[in-house]
């Protein structure tokens, strides 16, 4: 019983991290009809950042989120006016926005072995081997600060796509483009914006796994992958259904680890027996096909 | 008339790829009226909208609106400058509420201060809206969309109401109806331009109207002169 709760706990906390992972790569699709294939890039890119600000000068990877976050939103504008604007949207356009989106990724994680060899690297804070027991189970202060941050995080996300004129309007954005133009919406700031949104999340994703993983440049990759679970599993833009999904992902991974001698290195493979099941018995996903309801 | 027109639409090209819609089409609308816009199907009525509020560009031509060219401007200026469009078939935001869909009519600065007073207009005019203010508009009848959509104009506070056939698809008590609100809002002071198929009816509302014929005006005239023209009343109207 203890065991189960444990299991229970740790599933709910990674949870969080998986959810705020998901949701900028959710958004973006469902605004832009664009696969951010450098989903994956900004993630390890939030983790060398965190890492960086952490070694170099002493700086609390929490007290980063905020300025990493920041630039990170601002990259992702420029990135948005400069290459993605440029580029034929949806189905019609998947190819060339995949491919663009993708040699982003490749350069950066080139860029990141340059700078930083291919070594792994970790943030080591203070408190990053503190625990605490919760309900009569060890839990680790950080995964808790990690759930925190990222509860925080939907939680304001939440609020500014339902409750501000911007996220409203991204919303509209999402669902007919064009009715918002003729209401004065302009559109492609919209997509500029939201954009900027999803890069900032993928990266303070990253600087909160940095937290609690070891990484190197090619962190990132499963990341995005599963990140495509939680987005198929949980419908776009929902922050219900992305919390939901991330905590399924999070269980089908967690649970496993009590069988004794299941092999650790399946845990990763789970999630994407999960997708395919989802994807054969129900593909609209497990909450039909709502953007950004 | 000697004061300027509201608005103008001065010999425009536009068409959509390698197909040409409108060829040299030009109308004006003055402060106050109802123009209505007919012609058969295909003819360019909705382009000629499109065009008007930028979402398509002309290839040639002008639209000008109280004095100004707009061909300079971006389509999502034309809100804030007081033109509104009730588009062909709502288009609403299907996953919005009504309420979400109504708030957004307001998205430009100049409407956005005087938001909650004119959603009340709105619903004073289309208390339905009221009671479906949570439910999603996709989910909503035609009639209650068609008045989403036109609630959703007017929360922007147009000068200029372009409606492009409100009626299309609607309960014949419905249709009425949405006559009803369009004759108010012009009592009102507002200056519209009406998209009808229904011929006759649109023809009893408006003041003048054009005739257009693949992509040209091939008559115009008071609704009274276009209500007894042999030519419509044989081609339209089935007498
Ligand atoms: N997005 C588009 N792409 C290509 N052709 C289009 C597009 N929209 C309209 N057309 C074509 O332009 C012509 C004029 O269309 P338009 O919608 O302006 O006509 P309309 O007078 O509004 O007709 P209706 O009474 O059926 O609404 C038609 O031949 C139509 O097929
Ligand atoms: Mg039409």
């Amino acid at each position: 019983m203890e065991r189960f709760l444990e299991l229970v706990i740790a599933s709910v906390l990674l949870a969080g991290l998986y959810a705020t992972m998901a949701y900028g790569l959710g958004l973006i699709y469902g605004v832009l009809r664009i696969v951010n294939l450098n989903h994956g890039g900004m993630i390890m890119a939030g983790a060398y950042a965190g890492w960086y600000l952490h070694s170099e000068f002493g700086i609390d990877p929490y007290l980063a989120l905020l300025p990493v976050g920041t630039v990170a939103f601002l990259v992702g504008m420029g990135m948005y006016r400069l290459l993605v604007h440029r580029l034929p949207r949806g189905a019609a356009g998947g190819v060339q926005s995949l491919l663009l989106l993708f040699g982003v990724w490749l350069v950066m994680r080139n860029i990141a072995y340059l700078l930083f060899t291919g070594n792994d690297q970790t943030v080591h804070t203070t408190y990053a081997t503190r625990a605490i027991t919760l309900a009569g189970a060890q839990v680790s202060v950080n995964r808790l600060a990690v759930f925190g941050v990222a509860l925080a995080t939907l939680g304001i996300l939440h609020i500014l796509l339902t409750k501000t004129y911007f996220g409203k309007a991204l919303r509209a954005v999402a669902q007919n483009p064009e009715s918002c133009t003729l209401q004065g919406i302009r559109v492609d700031r919209i997509y500029a914006l939201t954009f900027g949104l999803g890069t900032a999340l993928a990266s303070v994703a990253g600087l909160l796994g940095a937290t609690l993983f070891p990484f190197n440049p090619s962190f990132g990759a499963a990341e995005l992958l599963k990140s495509f679970v939680v987005v198929v599993l949980g419908g776009l833009g929902s922050v219900a259904g992305t919390a939901i999904a991330a905590l399924i992902l999070a269980a089908v991974e967690v649970f496993p680890t009590a069988i004794p001698g299941f092999p650790t290195y399946l845990t990763a493979a789970l999630g994407f027996v999960l997708l395919v099941l989802v994807l054969v018995l129900r593909p609209g996903g497990l909450f039909g096909q709502r953007v950004l309801g | 008339m000697s004061t300027e027109p509201l608005l103008e639409v001065r010999g425009i090209d536009a068409g959509y790829g390698d197909v040409q819609v409108l060829s040299g089409l030009s109308l004006k609308v003055e402060e106050k009226e109802i123009v209505t816009l007919l012609g058969s199907n295909g003819a360019g009525k909705t382009t000629t909208l499109r065009c008007i509020m930028g979402v398509v560009r002309p290839r040639t031509g002008e639209v000008i609106f109280r004095g100004q060219p707009l061909s300079a401007q971006p389509a999502s200026e034309r809100a804030g400058q007081g033109m509104a469009l009730v588009p062909e078939g709502r288009e609403l935001w299907p996953q919005l509420t009504v309420r979400e869909n109504l708030e957004l009519g307001a998205y430009h600065q100049r409407a956005r201060a005087r938001a909650a007073q004119n959603l009340e207009r709105v619903h004073q005019l289309f208390p339905r809206l009221l009671e479906r203010k949570s439910q999603m508009a996709g989910s909503l009848s035609g009639g209650e969309q068609q008045m989403a959509a036109i609630g959703r104009a007017l929360m922007s506070e147009p000068s200029l109401l372009l409606l492009d056939e409100p009626s299309l698809g609607l309960a014949p008590i419905v249709v009425e109806q949405m006559f009803e609100v369009i004759r108010s809002l012009h009592q009102g002071g507002m200056t519209i331009l009406l998209v009808e198929q229904n011929l006759q009816a649109a023809l009893e509302i408006a003041t003048r109207g054009y005739v257009i014929e693949t992509g040209q005006v091939k008559l115009t005239g008071t609704a009274e002169q276009l209500r007894n023209d042999p030519k419509i009343r044989a081609a339209y109207l089935g007498l």
